[in-house]
Formats: C-alpha cells, sequence, structure tokens
C-alpha cells in the first residue's frame, strides 16, 4: 500500500507538472515522469510486456519525438501562454473537469468491483501470453494496430509532402498576344 | 496486492488533470501531451481489470491504445509544424477555422 501512495503521487505530480509547466520543454519531462510511474504500476498489475512497450514506445519514440518538434518550434522563443480570449473558459473549465474527475474517483474508490482469487493464469501478461493471445484469437486487434501505423505513416508523408510552386497556366490570349 | 478500486481512483484523477490541461492550455504541444495522459490513464485502468478478472483482453487493448497514441502522435506533430510553417506562432487559436 505504501509503494502505491508513493508511485501515486509520482504520477500524479508528474500530471500537474505537465498542466502547470510554463516550457514546453518542462511539460514533456514531467510527462516521462509520469509515463514510467505507470509502467512501474504495469509491472504490478503482472503487465510485463505492457511496462516494457510503455517504456519502450512512449518513453522512448513518442517523447523523443516531442522533444524534437518542442526543439525545432520553440528555440529561443518567448514561451509566455497566450492571452485567452474566452472569458471565464479557464475558470468553468477547471471547475467542471474538477468536478467530474473527482466524481468518478470518488466512485472508483467506493464501489469496489468483486475480486477473483489470487491465482493467475500461465502466462499472463508476459511475453509469451500476450503473443499467443495476439497471435490467437485477437488476431483482429493486431491486424488493426498494423494497418492504423501503416495509414499514419503514409499521412505523415502526405502531410509533409513538398509543395510544388503552382504556376498559374498563360492564358490562351496572352499566349497569342 | 494493490486495490483495484484505488488504481481505478487513480486513473479518474490523471483523466481529469488531462482533460484540465486540454481545455485550458493554449499551447498546442502542452495540449497534445495532456491529451496523452488522459489516454495513459484509460490504459491503466484497462490493466487493473485485466488483473482483476484474470483476462488477457483488458491487456490487448491498452497494447492498441499504446500503437493508437503512436499514431496519433506522429500524425498530430506533423499538423503542428504544418501549421507553424504558415502562421508562425504556436497558438491553438490559429485553427480555429478550417482555413488555409
Amino acid at each position: 500500500m505504501i509503494g502505491f501512495v508513493i508511485l501515486a503521487i509520482i504520477a500524479l505530480g508528474g500530471g500537474i507538472g505537465v498542466i502547470v509547466a510554463r516550457q514546453p520543454v518542462h511539460s514533456a519531462l514531467f510527462l516521462i515522469m509520469n509515463i514510467l510511474a505507470l509502467a512501474i504500476f504495469y509491472i504490478l498489475l503482472s503487465a510485463e510486456f505492457l511496462a516494457a512497450a510503455q517504456v519502450i514506445v512512449y518513453a522512448g519514440a513518442i517523447m523523443v519525438l516531442f522533444l524534437f518538434v518542442v526543439t525545432l518550434l520553440t528555440a529561443g522563443k518567448d514561451d509566455r501562454e497566450p492571452k485567452e480570449n474566452l472569458a471565464g473558459q479557464r475558470l468553468t473549465a477547471g471547475i467542471l473537469a474538477v468536478l467530474v474527475g473527482g466524481g468518478l474517483a470518488v466512485v472508483g474508490v467506493l464501489y469496489p468491483s468483486r475480486a477473483i482469487g489470487l491465482g493467475l493464469p500461465h502466462n499472463f501478461g508476459n511475453l509469451r501470453g500476450m503473443g499467443v493471445t495476439l497471435w490467437g484469437p485477437d488476431f483482429i486487434y493486431l491486424a488493426a494496430v498494423a494497418l492504423m501505423l501503416l495509414t499514419a505513416a503514409v499521412g505523415v508523408l502526405v502531410l509533409n509532402r513538398p509543395r510544388r510552386q503552382v504556376k498559374p497556366a498563360p492564358r490562351l490570349e496572352e499566349r497569342e498576344s | 496486492m494493490i486495490p483495484l478500486n484505488w488504481i481505478v481512483g487513480l486513473g479518474a484523477a490523471l483523466f481529469a488533470i488531462g482533460a484540465v490541461g486540454v481545455m485550458v492550455r493554449k499551447n498546442p504541444l502542452i495540449m497534445f501531451m495532456a491529451a496523452e495522459m488522459m489516454w495513459n490513464a484509460a490504459a491503466l485502468v484497462f490493466v487493473a481489470y485485466a488483473r482483476s478478472f484474470h483476462a488477457m483482453s483488458g491487456q490487448v487493448m491498452a497494447f492498441i491504445i499504446i500503437g493508437t497514441a503512436a499514431a496519433e502522435v506522429g500524425i498530430g506533430l506533423a499538423i503542428i509544424v504544418s501549421v507553424y510553417h504558415h502562421r508562425h506562432r504556436l497558438d491553438i487559436d490559429e485553427v480555429s477555422q478550417l482555413k488555409g
């Protein structure tokens, strides 16, 4: 239980740090802290493969991509927050989100679900278990993720294609004159 | 073992923090990171229920979430960089209209 409290404090602190940090670089580092805390949660919940995937994919690939873009776009700029145009939007959003999140948390804590016995199935959550599940009964999800990643790669290529200079075609009269 | 309902509560709190970040901040990069945190909160709850019900399906859902987040970050950052090249400001209100 004490471990849970420490990890929860790290995760929540990282989360709050993401949204209050002034510079995007600090936000990214706080998000890495949050992600690593969640990876330790995955290990505690006997999801070893997902913990490794979380560290490799999230903390490795995704956050490095974020840091690349942050350094590309915000280096040497002033990072003050632009002024809010909608009056009272921040206050309303904060109050509503705290109400919803607090309500969900209270409901989640007050109404525990039934716990199933302690013995875990064989290969639960390790690499072999995930492989058997993903290539067996749940193959459609693996295919869906593969298709989605392929689509995203093609989409990024299309978004960043070099724009050709479009010259207006000479008009017919101009060409004749 | 950690009680399941406390982890669900933690997931709800992380989700709410991410929602506050998306609604309050105006830097598109930070909004994106807060959205990532909301994905992560959902994945945490999936994994907790998978552990509780001894079903691998929840972990498969968390796997899908990780894959989706990777695809989403690629596309989203490409869009942010593309918008920045047009407008030269990091402000989400720049893209409040769907107009080049």
